[in-house]
């Protein structure tokens, strides 16, 4: 088995590898061992921190393994948006390990263990349809444009933005990225759920406990009523709003973390969020929080600790911060304290 | 419409399509089919249908539809391909592709009101849009090989069979239809920002706008304002400033602005920097939303998002105006007269006798003709043609 697989299981290659190898699933899983707990990870963090990355090393057979693995997990989970949170995770990472690839194909220090742009648009039937143009341009067959930009949000990928001509849309070289990106969570997607058969249901029943134990304890509150307390918020929010109200321009992430997290309060409608913000176009405002409210899923919950982590937001961290893994736990656990003798006495 | 007037025209209609041959659409076998019979009530449709079904041992799709078991008033087939195309739900059928069908019709083009326009002038309207659409397909999308035809009613269908559309869902189809119909494109929306000089933000409120030249709507735009600057740097100052200043919200001083702002940045012009003068980005912005509105092609939207439509089949007859829905090769296009061209042979060669009950002006094999209400004897394309649009009754021979 390849390492080019392993780091890539999704392709076909590595699917008949899989195949190849001939492994029973259901021994594997009645056995556990490092594919099933590679598994494991692999959907835990997906869920839980948007990643389906390794924290630690392991073979090329347990991490070829450890996909199919995940798939079935993902599948008998069955949480709303699960399935959704898990390919976009496997497709992130998946587009981190093929941009290092080709920026290491580019240098032509390869030796023959990276994927190249080539490999990975021939495993997609893409090989016709993208074309470099020189100058790290590429264009694009509007077929297929249309059909991997389809999920991605942003004016800019609408069609009558672009520059389309003779059939095809010219894309620069990060924009290809996230459209290969899109093609990998396409695929990771396809056919999940799964019907998984009986005997692997059981085989992997314990590792689905654990999964929906830690989905459980990460799942953080989705509303709050009555008065938000300034006092509880968590640090990262306090940052967000005063660099708001500061007149800066937030960065669309921190705009939408910070609008998200203001937006599980029921009593703030998009008025009250903007004036607390300091945010002058309310009908923005206005348009997030109502596909934030029309839907309390996990698809469109505010960031976790995990994603303000990597966007640079998470700062100020205190002693509350290390023991949850999302803002709205934060301000859950400090808002339940009780807060001193003042309220104590207006209690009866 | 009464009894001996449906009976005459489901006759002449079977006769019709006993006469002619009618090449299905590819795939046929793979698409679901339905018709309109002629029956009292007039629009339950058939539907649901395999191939099999409709033309079960025919040799020829026409000679199914000469059949009297069907006979229709209108036939029908899907722009999509299923496994089990005459399963009766869509949800059973097993959906595989579809062709991508835009459908310009008079009634939904803007500029044409239908209660004061003629028949053969909003046809004409019709054909000005398909020109841009099958301009628009063919240089930003491609799409060169389309089957056009005429509806046979109020306007044009253009069908992209290729491979390649087939798997496009409901949204991707909705971004061509915008793409196409252009009036909902705003012109910010093709227009790029950037901040220059200096540091960006607030602070600094220098930004630069331009219009990406080459490619797109913004291309499209960008050569009509080309050619709008070179009238205007070409004409003498006084009329180059009173065509300025004919734009809203344009005065002497705005349009003098705007003229000299063209003529110093020719050049600049041409890269795409629509923001070389406050007066010129304000001339800019209402010259191409004007230009936006008109260059699109107005086509209906939901045929072309809808990926289990059923569309008229080529070939055949339409049943409220007895003309033939007619496929076209591009090169005949330019000549074709729908209210000529389309006529079907089987109409042309005999008198027939009508009751008129709705007066009025038709159109028809090259003549305009005002009928009186009362009985005539006509051409029997004319007579098809009035009975059929709810205008006249069959009378005794």
């Amino acid at each position: 088995m390849q390492r080019l697989h392993a780091r890539y299981p999704f392709l076909s290659a590595a699917r008949e590898a899989v195949q190849s190898a001939d492994v029973d699933l259901v021994a594997l899983v009645r056995e556990g061992g490092p594919a099933v707990e590679r598994g494991v990870e692999r959907v835990r963090r997906a869920l839980l921190e948007g990643t389906a990355e390794s924290e630690e090393r392991y073979g090329a057979r347990a991490e070829l393994l450890s996909y199919p693995v995940a798939r079935v997990l993902v599948s008998l989970l069955d949480a709303p948006g699960a399935t959704e949170k898990y390919a976009r995770a496997e497709a992130a990472l998946a587009q981190r390990r093929f941009v290092a690839d080709f920026a290491e194909e580019r240098s032509l220090r390869s030796g023959g263990e990276t994927l190249s742009l080539g490999d990975l648009l021939a495993d997609f039937g893409l090989s016709g349809d993208v074309r470099p143009t020189g100058d790290g341009q590429f264009d694009v067959a509007v077929a297929a444009y249309l059909r991997l930009s389809s999920g991605l949000d942003g004016e800019d990928w609408r069609l009558v933005r672009r520059r389309l001509h003779d059939g095809v849309v010219p894309v620069d070289n990060a924009e290809l990225e996230t459209l290969l990106r899109e093609a990998v969570r396409e695929r990771v997607a396809e056919g999940l759920p799964l019907t998984v058969p009986d005997p692997i249901a059981e085989g992997l029943s314990e590792a689905v406990g654990q999964l929906r134990t830690a989905v459980a304890d990460a799942d953080p509150p989705r509303s709050f009523t009555g008065r938000m307390e300034p006092g509880s918020l968590p640090p990262c929010m306090h940052a967000l709003l005063d660099r708001s109200r500061d007149g800066e321009d937030l960065p669309e992430h921190s705009r939408f973390a910070l609008v998200g997290f203001l937006a599980t309060f029921d009593d703030l409608d998009a008025h009250d969020i903007a004036a607390i913000a300091g945010l002058d176009d309310p009908e923005r405002v206005r348009y997030q929080l109502q596909r934030l409210r029309d839907d309390r899923g996990v698809a469109f919950a505010p960031p976790s600790c995990a994603t303000m982590q990597a966007y640079g937001d998470c700062v100020n961290q205190d002693d509350l911060c290390a023991e949850i893994a999302h803002p709205l736990s934060y301000y859950e656990r400090r808002a339940g304290e009780p807060s001193g003798a003042e309220e104590d006495a207006t209690a009866d | 419409m009464n009894e001996r007037t449906r009976e005459y025209l489901r006759g002449r209609f079977g006769d019709h399509y006993r006469q002619v041959s009618i090449e299905p659409p590819p795939r046929a076998n793979e698409r679901e089919w339905g018709y309109i019979p002629f029956s009292e009530g007039g629009t339950r449709m058939v539907r649901h249908r395999a191939w099999i079904d409709l033309v079960g041992g025919a040799d020829d799709l026409a000679d199914a539809l000469a059949d009297d078991s069907v006979r229709p008033q209108h036939v029908y087939y899907s722009a999509g391909s299923y496994d089990d195309p005459g399963a009766n739900s869509m949800g059973r059928k097993g959906w595989r592709g579809s062709d991508l069908v835009f459908d310009l019709d008079a009634d939904h083009l803007p500029g044409v009101d239908p209660e004061a326009a003629t028949y053969a002038e909003m046809l004409a309207t019709c054909k000005e849009a398909l020109l841009r659409l099958l301009d628009i397909l063919a240089g930003d999308f491609g799409f060169t090989d389309t089957d056009v035809v005429f509806s046979g009613g109020r306007g044009y269908h253009v069908h992209v069979r290729r491979a390649d559309v087939q798997s496009l869902d409901r949204s991707a189809r909705g971004e061509i239809a915008t793409y196409v119909r252009g009036s909902e494109v705003e012109f910010e929306d093709l227009v790029r920002t950037e901040a220059v000089g200096g540091a960006a933000g607030r602070t600094s409120p220098a930004e630069k706008r331009t219009l990406p030249p080459e490619g797109g709507w913004s291309g499209r735009l960008h050569e009509r304002l080309e050619a709008f600057v070179d009238e205007l740097v070409a004409m003498d100052e006084d009329a180059a400033l009173e065509r300025l200043r004919a734009f809203d919200n344009v005065g002497e001083k705005k349009a003098a602005g705007a003229l000299r702002a063209m003529r110093e940045n020719r050049e600049a012009i041409a890269a795409g920097n629509v923001d070389v003068h406050p007066a010129f980005l304000s001339v800019t912005r209402t010259l191409l939303t004007e230009a936006l509105a008109e260059a699109g092609a107005p086509i209906d939207e939901p045929v072309t998002t809808d990926i289990n439509r059923l569309i008229r089949l080529p070939g055949s007859l339409h049943g409220g105006s007895g003309l033939a829905v007619t496929p076209l090769d591009r090169d005949e296009l330019a000549d074709f007269d729908p209210l000529d061209d389309a006529v079907p042979d089987t109409f042309r060669h005999n008198d027939i006798a009508v009751e008129v009950t709705e007066p009025g002006v038709v159109e028809l094999l090259g003549d305009t003709f005002s009928m009186e209400a009362g009985e005539h004897r006509v051409t029997e394309a004319r007579g098809v043609f009035l009975m059929t649009r709810g205008r006249a009754e069959k009378a005794p021979e």
